[in-house]
């Protein structure tokens, strides 16, 4: 299982932007098992790239690449099938259903594929501290819970590749590192790789490769 | 482990839009309704009018002459049907095949003897075997023999009963019939003349004529008359429904005056499958009508719940699978209208066979098969349709 990105540069930024960045318009190759911390300052495409790799957009030049197959071919369902069993990820903007509760959003994840059964979301979701508001709903969550909710989301189906957008963006130090150790776990669990996105160095993330954008 | 739709069911907002689910669901009912009346009444109207011409094998034989005007009036020829005329009419698909009434072309007169103390001025006409309801084994005739089988109308009979009583001749029956000899006498030109004996060998009810066997009727005509007739003033045609206007109007179109009799129905029939067309044609339109405003509603659906859509496709949920389940959901709603519509049909059905047509034999209190594959059909259409415009939609969200 592999991720190969062959000079990807997105649309709307002008050649210079390659000389500068360790990933647009570069050869790289991600593998699973490595953890990689991508180190990318506000305007950088830090989203833009995340989404790439996702399939949400397509608004680059270049290729990306899964297990040698251009994603630009791939259909919806194609799309699909990855997400469900290959790849998940950690949106920055969270993306959960407000109306429906903590469980319900995490169980609509989970039931797609289970890799965990549906005790395990009790007893992560006690774990990182909203044990008592999977019976809410998400729009009664603060940012903070919500964000733990989408990552527990991210965790209940099997994956090659987590990728994380500003997974902590809401979440104080001491819930981070909660939240890090239970993805690491998870990840380790699969053999999975991490693809990390942040603004700054996160210090309690082992990554074994550093890119900047 | 199947993936459960319940859990996602909420998020699919309908809103407002419920009551145009409704008003699509009540459309689409009423219209399915009126195309299974329609398409039901169509064959009733076959049924009823299969059994009013004399069939043979499934066929109907029906007696085509040329319409006498003031015009045509003493030009014989114009009055009678030649090889071409026949020639024509079997090209037709309505028509099976063709065959004319060959008749005497000479004069002739049939005494009735002692028993029948009449004579009367007479003429034979003769058709190919396959034209006949009745062909006994002894209807034929080879030159040299004196005694001709002959095949009478039995509205001739019907007509000498009514009259025979006013002359003080007594009434006779079918069997009565058969047994007496006549004597018929031929005359050709130069004053010769031949006398035969005939012996009715059958009646008919579909020939309106006394037909003697081809061969006498060609001998006798090169005999008597001095040539082969090749103008004919009768034809017969065969014909699978003597009712398709099609052939009515075809031979409307040529001044081919038909039997009206036996024919009157299918006036009746043009119009009634006009009307139920029109009827067909409405319940057709109210359906598309219908799956238009069901169209409207699922859009409005996917418009107003494109965001959860959207990111229920980000989670990895294929629009497959998606559009199989929304659509899924409308089955028990389909399958319901769908045997209401035939409920409702097949108590009408049974109510116009019933009461309106007295139980009348060849009809059923029971709607067709064909009925019922048409309300199926409309299901599975109905279904599919719906479920490739959610396919498309949850496609473009992509």
């Amino acid at each position: 299982m592999q991720l190969e990105i062959h000079s990807v540069l997105p649309s709307y930024f002008d050649e210079s932007k390659k000389k500068l960045s360790e990933i647009w318009g570069k050869e790289l190759l991600f593998t699973k098992g490595e953890f990689i911390k991508i180190v990318a300052p506000s305007g950088s495409g830090k989203t833009s790239f995340i989404h790439f790799l996702y399939g949400m957009r397509k608004d680059y030049s270049g290729a990306i690449s899964f297990n040698g197959k251009n994603i630009a071919g791939y259909t919806p369902q194609d799309f699909a099938d990855c997400r469900k069993n290959n790849m998940s990820i950690i949106f920055q903007d969270m993306r959960l259903f407000p109306k429906q509760t903590v469980f319900e959003n995490i169980e609509i994840k989970r039931q797609l594929h289970p890799f965990h059964p549906a005790e395990k979301i009790s007893e992560m979701a006690e774990r990182l501290g909203i044990g008592e508001k999977l019976r809410s709903k998400c729009e009664t969550c603060s940012y903070g819970e919500q964000q733990r909710v989408s990552i527990i989301r991210s965790l209940m189906q099997p994956f090659d590749f987590l990728l994380m957008d500003e997974p902590f963006s809401h979440l104080d130090d001491n819930n981070a590192q909660k939240a890090m150790e239970l993805i690491l776990e998870e990840s380790r669990r699969r053999e999975a790789a991490i693809i990390f996105a942040n603004l700054e160095r996160v210090d309690f993330f082992p990554f074994t490769r550093l890119l900047h954008l | 482990m199947s993936v459960s739709f319940k859990i996602i069911k909420p998020l699919l907002q309908s809103g407002s839009g419920r009551l145009s689910r409704w008003f699509s669901f009540i459309g689409m009912g009423i219209g399915v309704l009126l195309l299974l009346c329609s398409i039901q009444m169509f064959i009733n109207i076959r049924q009823l009018l299969k059994g009013n011409t004399a069939r043979k094998n499934g066929f109907d034989y029906i007696a085509v002459t040329k319409k006498v005007t003031n015009e045509s009036m003493g030009q014989t020829e114009k009055n009678l049907f030649t090889g071409f005329d026949i020639a024509d009419l079997r090209s037709k698909s309505f028509v099976e095949d063709v065959a004319p009434l060959v008749a005497t072309d000479f004069k002739l007169d049939l005494s009735g003897g002692t028993i029948l103390p009449f004579s009367t001025d007479l003429f034979l006409e003769s058709i190919r075997p396959d034209f006949l309801d009745t062909l006994p084994p002894d209807f034929e005739w080879h030159e040299g023999k004196n005694e001709i089988p002959i095949i009478v109308s039995s509205d001739f009979l019907e007509v000498f009963n009514v009259f025979a009583p006013a002359y003080g001749y007594s009434q006779i029956s079918r069997e009565t019939a058969s047994g007496i000899p006549v004597t018929i006498t031929c005359y050709g030109a130069g004053g010769i003349k031949e006398d035969f004996t005939a012996k009715i060998v059958a009646f008919t009810d579909r020939i309106n004529s006394t037909l003697a066997p081809l061969s006498f009727i060609e001998w006798a005509n090169l005999k008597f008359g001095g040539q082969q007739a090749t103008h004919y003033s009768r034809l017969y045609i065969k014909t699978k429904d003597a009712n398709d206007p099609a052939l009515l109007n075809f031979l409307d179109q040529k001044g081919f005056e038909v039997n009206k009799e036996k024919t009157r129905f299918g006036r009746v029939k043009q119009i009634m499958q006009a009307v139920i067309s029109g009827l067909g044609l409405f319940g057709l339109v109210v359906v598309i009508l219908a799956f238009l405003l069901l169209s409207f509603y699922l859009r409005l659906v996917i418009a107003k719940s494109k965001e959860n859509l959207q990111l229920l496709l980000a989670l990895g949920y294929a629009p497959k699978w998606l559009g199989q389940r929304i659509v899924g959901q409308m089955v028990p709603v389909y399958i319901f209208i769908i045997l209401l519509a035939l409920l409702t049909a097949q108590m009408l059905q049974y109510f116009f066979h019933h009461t309106v047509m007295n139980d009348q034999p060849g009809l059923s209190s029971i709607v067709s098969i064909n009925v019922i594959g048409v309300a199926w059909a409309v299901f599975f259409l109905s279904l599919f349709a719906n479920y490739r415009l959610l396919k498309k939609m949850l496609y473009d969200l992509h």
